[in-house]
């Protein structure tokens, strides 16, 4: 058996061959791209936020009458709204805060550092207003100064004071401390460990917390719990009804933990690979289907041929061997055009989608996947053709 | 009709002698056409065009006057209220409204359960431009109307149980507004009005309230607002009219090109005057973008459905090749009968229509699959990307769309193998 040979093989039936290799090319190029986005997604679900995503919980709300989301109506709902949720058994703490972390977009704004305005203006950053025992529920690490203790007021002449993540204060005041700093919301009183704000953010870790009432609930606004360890579920379970006695003129938009929160930051990445990995697979059994049929047509046709074979003294494993090794074959060239398509619809996808680029060893892998299924496919009709009996070439005299 | 018959039953007799090969032939064919057109339907419905008869006649101004100086900057997407003042003092347009969303309570009594309600809050001439049914009552007299609300038909039936509630009030967020018309049925899809932030995928608002009211009564926008000064957004009544605060999307009508170049002379007067006063700090930048555009313009045209529907082209030219490949091996083995039956005196073009009628039962067949695979792929494509769920109506544009593709495709992987089996060399046929 040598490969020449089995190019002739492959050459005598042109148009199966070529419609064969386009399918395992352009196969492997979508097979190559659906890993790629699901390796995407997978990371964008896995990277760092921060955040404890399991044993914190987020209830976006609302008060329905006017009254309530205006002063001092709105400061007293809040206050009894908290109480309540810490006397909850499992609460570790509570917070409120005009919006959660985790978003795509929301309340954000610019912020600069006011001596050195030009370089350090940011836009985008998502701006916290909340109550003090929002950095327990984060349970953030302070890094640098103090955090508020109590919450200020907004006045013409004084702003609350700001906290920072890390990466915003780095970014702000690179090499030095931002303390006692002034910005253009104020003046930096500490710098917390970092977490997710908003995607639409320049940079997702940057965040700007101010210990103060909301401006306005006219959006909403956000309640935030920090579990004990196993008790999440528990306290969920009592949230709905909880605020519901608190005060019964409420929306409640939602109730997630912030794991799922993240799960719904991603969810359109995460419908796209699901249903990429589905064609994929729908694409390997067609793929397959192909080289089983072609295989059994082959030895359909050629069984005087291996007759033939088999009379002249071919051994059953090399005829096994030898169809094996058409498909193979056809699978490495289909590979390898399939790396080109894989290139070009990685470049069209790229146009439309946030998609990175192809590394070297997906191609290897993804053939390999391709190889197997391929196999598996022709293993059968392979074993089929052992079975011709060298008396088949009599026939061909 | 009786030699059609006679085609068919042979075709049939040929599916019983090797059911497998055409069983996976019509299943690689159903599931490609299923699949894509599954992904067609949601791209189809999503670049429709809800106004083909004057979309191009809608546009969408957008100027750069804001206090702060900035360099190769885009317009902002929404207007303030300020700038709408001074772009609607222009007789131009046949018709222009500002407009924004909102959300809202609504109930007929304080001693009621809130009903959550979406709000637009817009001008008179929304109505005509969008081309608006009404049920019942009427328009606005004006854009000075105040606490006068229209309201969508399902609305009415949720809130008052009728829709002839015409003179009715009702309390929105606890204050009283009296209906003064009931739209009919009406769904604009896409709702290109409001393409900002891929609002145009969303359902259609319930209320419809003066802009006028919307700002003495506070209501924010509740998709884009920015504020390019000290304005307090709590402040819309006042401070919301006069400072840079933008949430107002704006759209006119201009009917003919002379409108439209009149128009766009008149944006940049405008934008020179503000210049000159000082009110306009950052180069002149105004886009006068059409409806039918609005969507590429913002950037937010969904490329999820985009990067599917171009995969799943490719899955329908594979699972082509692939039926072809089955087909081309049917055939191969049907060999024999063709050669004999040119042999008995059957004319090329008489093996022509019998394949014909082999195109038409696989055709029959394969849509047949197609509509039950391409039924559970939108269920599934709207439970894994539900934002476009509105988009997933099958009509009968797309169903006439998917027999002729289904059709064309049958008769591509019968064409090449059936020309094979008819064109050969009679002698050797007959050998092998």
């Amino acid at each position: 058996m040598s490969l020449p040979l089995l190019f002739k093989v492959l050459l005598t039936r042109k148009v199966v061959t070529i419609l064969l290799l386009l399918q395992l090319a352009i196969t492997l190029a979508l097979l190559l791209n659906s890993v790629l986005l699901a390796q995407q997604t997978h990371q964008q679900l896995n990277q760092p936020t921060g955040l404890d995503l399991e044993e914190t919980l987020l209830v976006q709300i609302k008060p329905t009458t006017p009254q309530l989301r205006a002063y001092p109506l709105l400061e007293d709902l809040l206050e009894r709204q908290l109480n309540a949720l810490r006397n909850i058994p499992g609460v570790v703490a509570a917070a409120y805060s005009n919006q959660g972390m985790l978003l795509q977009g929301g309340n954000n704004g610019n912020v600069y550092n006011v001596d050195d305005e030009e370089r350090s203006n940011t836009s985008s950053v998502p701006i916290y207003f909340v109550s003090a025992d929002y950095f327990k529920v984060l349970g953030v690490d302070v890094l640098q100064g103090r955090l508020p203790q109590q919450s200020s007021l907004f006045t013409k002449e004084s702003f609350p004071s700001v906290v920072l993540t890390q990466s915003l204060a780095e970014h702000l005041f690179p090499e030095q401390s931002a303390v006692g700093r002034q910005l253009n919301r104020g003046s930096v009183s500490a710098v917390i460990s970092d977490f997710y704000g908003q995607r639409n953010g320049e940079n997702v870790m940057y965040n700007s917390i101010q210990v103060t009432r909301p401006f306005s609930v006219d959006w909403g606004y956000t309640l935030l719990l920090r579990t004990s360890p196993g008790q999440t579920s528990a306290v969920r379970q009592q949230l709905t009804t909880v605020l519901q006695q608190v005060e019964p003129n409420i929306e409640i938009f939602h109730i997630r933990s912030l794991a799922e929160q993240q799960q719904q930051l991603y969810r359109n990445e995460y419908g796209l690979a699901t249903l990429l990995t589905i064609l994929s697979a729908l694409m390997l059994v067609v793929t397959m289907i192909s080289s089983y049929s072609s295989t059994h047509f082959q030895v359909l046709k050629r069984q005087q041929e291996i007759g033939i074979k088999r009379a002249l003294g071919a051994s059953k494993r090399l005829i096994f061997i030898e169809l094996l090794s058409e498909g193979w074959l056809c699978t490495l060239i289909g590979t390898l055009l399939g790396i080109g398509c894989a290139l070009l619809l990685n470049h069209g996808l790229s146009q439309v989608i946030s998609l990175p680029s192809l590394n070297w060893w997906l191609p290897l892998l993804t053939g390999a996947i391709l190889l197997f299924s391929v196999t598996l496919a022709i293993w059968y009709p392979a074993t089929i053709a052992t079975r011709v009996s060298p008396a088949t070439a009599t026939k061909a005299l | 009709m009786e030699q059609f018959i006679y085609y068919l039953k042979v075709s049939l007799l040929s599916i019983k002698r090797a059911p497998l090969p055409y069983a996976l032939t019509v299943f690689i064919l159903s599931v490609g056409l299923g699949v894509f057109f599954a992904n067609a339907t949601f791209y189809y419905q999503l670049n429709s065009d809800p106004l083909p008869h004057k979309s191009d006649k809608l546009f969408f101004p957008m100027t750069l006057i804001t206090p702060n100086d900035c360099n190769n900057c885009r317009p902002p997407r929404v207007l303030s209220y300020s700038n709408v003042q001074k772009l609607s003092a222009s007789d131009i347009p046949s018709a222009q409204a500002a407009m924004y969303s909102s959300d809202g309570y609504a109930r007929l009594s304080v001693d009621q359960p809130p009903t959550p309600v979406s709000i637009r809050i817009t001008q008179r001439d929304f109505f005509k431009m969008f081309e608006v049914p009404l049920l019942h009552g009427s328009m606005w007299a004006d854009d000075e109307a105040h606490n006068e609300v229209l309201l969508t038909r399902a609305m009415a039936l949720k809130l008052l149980g009728r829709t002839d509630v015409v003179g009715e009030s009702i309390l929105l967020d606890d204050r009283n507004v009296s209906v003064i018309g009931v739209l009919d049925d009406w769904q604009m899809l896409p709702r290109l009005y409001d393409a900002n932030g891929r609002n145009h995928l969303s359902a259609g608002e319930d209320i419809f309230l003066p802009l006028e009211t919307g700002y003495d009564l506070n209501y924010l926008s509740r998709t884009n607002s920015q504020t390019f000064d000290d304005t307090d957004y709590r402040q819309l009544a006042t401070e919301g009219r006069t400072g840079a605060l933008h949430q107002l999307q704006y759209w006119v009508q201009l009917d003919t090109e002379e409108q439209q170049q009149a128009y766009k002379q008149f944006m940049q007067s405008l934008a020179e005057d503000e210049k000159a006063a000082g009110r306009h700090p950052a180069p002149i930048n105004n886009q006068l973008v059409p409806m039918r555009n609005i969507v590429d313009y913002f950037g937010d045209d969904p490329g999820d459905i985009k990067a599917f529907a171009l995969v799943t082209l490719l899955f329908l030219v594979v699972c082509l090749f692939n039926a072809s490949h089955l087909a081309l091996n049917r055939y191969l083995s049907n060999q024999y009968e063709f050669s004999l039956r040119r042999a008995l005196g059957a004319s090329r073009s008489q093996l022509q229509l019998q394949m014909l009628a082999d195109v038409l039962l696989m055709t029959f067949l394969s849509i047949t699959g197609a509509l039950i695979i391409g039924y559970a792929g939108v269920s599934l494509m709207n439970t894994l990307l539900p934002r476009n769920s509105l988009f997933s109506d099958w009509n009968l544009t797309l169903m006439a769309g998917l027999m002729l593709t289904a059709f064309f495709c049958s008769y591509l992987v019968t064409l090449y193998p059936s020309i094979r089996a008819s064109f050969g060399s009679l002698n050797q046929q007959l050998k092998e």
